[in-house]
């Protein structure tokens, strides 16, 4: 190894050393957690003493994502949307989209086998998704466990398979979109719903809160749903598993540029 | 018996130790096909810690994206481009 | 300190060491490994290792001989309420990881893009030779 690596070795185990030593006690776990943690824990499911701060939702990370700190999540779904279209755009001249006939693939056992998991993938991460408001979970663990079965059957099958059987890029940017715009025309609801009623609200309110008397519905015949969580996450997961398909797709059907410059 | 905190604990520093050495396997490796086996070996030991550090939530996230989509990706990008890392 | 607490803080310290180990591991291989597709290898490792130590941040010991939970209610009362409280580890970090993986995902996802496109014009991803090439 050269000089220039060892100092650059000695120099990062150094400083990190010097990080712990002045930082010790900030970064031990403890048996107390922040007072803000302890609102959070209080406020998630609280109608009988915190009636206008609560989220209705017995999990506290998705109501933390989705209500709470809702504007985080909007902005990072945004710059998942923007590092897809620059990966788009950056190939769209070297797609090559026509089905040509599939003959290979991996052996006729692992085809059998795909074809007998792939329902159930599906319906795996679509419990995922959908029971984000009650169990760990949430839109985009059950659109990632979903996003997984394009990925299977292009190795397994081909990609040429894929796009024979309907399931082209075209499509599943319009199931994007339209997951996208579901997001956005839930976070609205009740500004409109106030709008109409002449009261007061915000933007991705949920319940009501002190000055906007607005609020989703808690629960639908009995099961709770949590007001806006069970949309959001349903949308999410059709959101998250269109867009990994398009980046498998784009991946692995370009074909290299021909010699033109240079 | 070693039921309790101090077995709690001591699981998460037994995985954390095999993952720094999963860690130095994968910078190491000039084969990038084994290197990339070892990522997801280290991200199979992270999950471990995540559930042993009472997060089920990441650990539902970090299952799919690191031990299937991300190696996914590295290796169809491997079998375009080359496989060994010169010196 | 009893003796069981230096053995619990010990513990701790060594999952601390191992984190921070990984991030000075990948943090070299980022900058000295010269093929492209190992310094995206070392640069996702980085980034989950930030991402474990912040919810390593986030945890509770044990309260005298309660077992710290999961921030998930499970019964709907007051008194159960009150208890989570008392014993749930912090939901905050854990939501933040949650977009800082997305976030990740899909500047790894760019790259591996970008890395393509690389390929196809220099016919090779050896940073050296690219450096070499250039123009």
């Amino acid at each position: 190894m050269r000089v220039v690596e060892v100092v650059v070795l000695v120099v990062l185990v150094l400083t990190l050393g010097l990080l712990i030593t002045v930082g010790f006690e900030y970064i031990m776990p403890s048996s107390v957690v922040r007072p803000l943690a302890e609102f959070y824990l209080y406020a998630t499911y609280n109608p009988y003493k915190l009636n206008e701060y609560t989220a209705m939702s017995p999990e506290a990370v998705t109501a933390i994502v989705w209500d709470f700190r809702g504007l985080d999540t909007l902005f990072e779904t945004s710059v998942f949307y923007l590092a897809l279209i620059a990966g788009l755009a950056l190939t769209r001249r070297l797609l090559s989209e026509h089905a040509e006939k599939p003959g290979y693939g991996l052996s006729l056992i692992v085809k059998t086998v795909t074809r007998i998991t792939a329902p159930m993938i599906i319906v795996v991460g679509a419990s995922i998704a959908l029971h984000g408001h009650l169990t760990p979970g949430g839109g985009f663990q059950g659109g990632s466990v979903i996003a997984v079965l394009p990925m299977v059957i292009i190795v397994v099958f081909s990609a040429s398979f894929l796009i024979m059987k309907g399931l082209t890029t075209s499509k599943m940017i319009v199931v994007r979109s339209l997951g996208l715009f579901g997001i956005g025309l839930t976070a609205i609801t009740l500004l409109l719903v106030s709008l109409v009623q002449g009261t007061h609200a915000y933007v991705f309110q949920n319940m009501i809160k002190p000055d906007a008397q607005v609020s989703m519905p808690v629960d639908i015949a009995g099961a709770l749903i949590s007001g806006t969580l069970w949309f959001f996450n349903l949308f999410e997961m059709f959101a998250v598993a269109a867009g990994f398909s398009i980046a498998f797709i784009v991946l692995m059907l370009a074909r290299t540029l021909q010699t033109e410059e240079r | 018996m070693l039921l309790g905190e101090t077995g709690v604990y001591l699981l998460m520093a037994v995985v954390s130790l095999i993952s720094t050495l999963a860690v130095y396997m994968a910078v190491r490796e000039r084969d990038l096909v084994k290197a990339v086996i070892y990522s997801a070996l280290q991200s199979g030991l992270y999950t471990t810690l995540y559930f042993l550090l009472l997060a089920p939530d990441i650990g539902l996230v970090y299952i799919p994206v690191a031990v299937g989509l991300i190696p996914g990706v590295l290796l169809i990008l491997i079998s375009k481009t080359e496989r060994w890392e010169r010196e | 300190m009893t003796s069981l607490e230096i053995i619990n803080t010990y513990l701790l310290s060594v999952v601390l060491a191992s984190l921070l180990a990984n991030f000075v591991i990948s943090l070299y291989a980022v900058f000295f490994k010269p093929h492209y597709i190992k310094k995206v290898i070392a640069l996702t490792i980085f980034g989950d290792t930030a991402n474990t130590f912040a919810i390593f941040i986030g945890y509770r010991r044990w309260v005298g001989q309660n077992p710290s939970r999961i921030p998930v209610l499970t019964y709907l009362n007051p008194e159960a309420v009150e208890e989570f409280a008392r014993l749930a580890v912090d939901p905050l970090p854990q939501a933040l990881v949650l977009t800082a993986i997305v976030i990740g995902l899909a500047v790894i996802l760019f790259l591996v893009f970008l890395g393509w496109i690389l390929y196809s014009h220099y016919k090779t991803l050896d940073m050296r030779e690219i450096r070499r090439l250039r123009g």
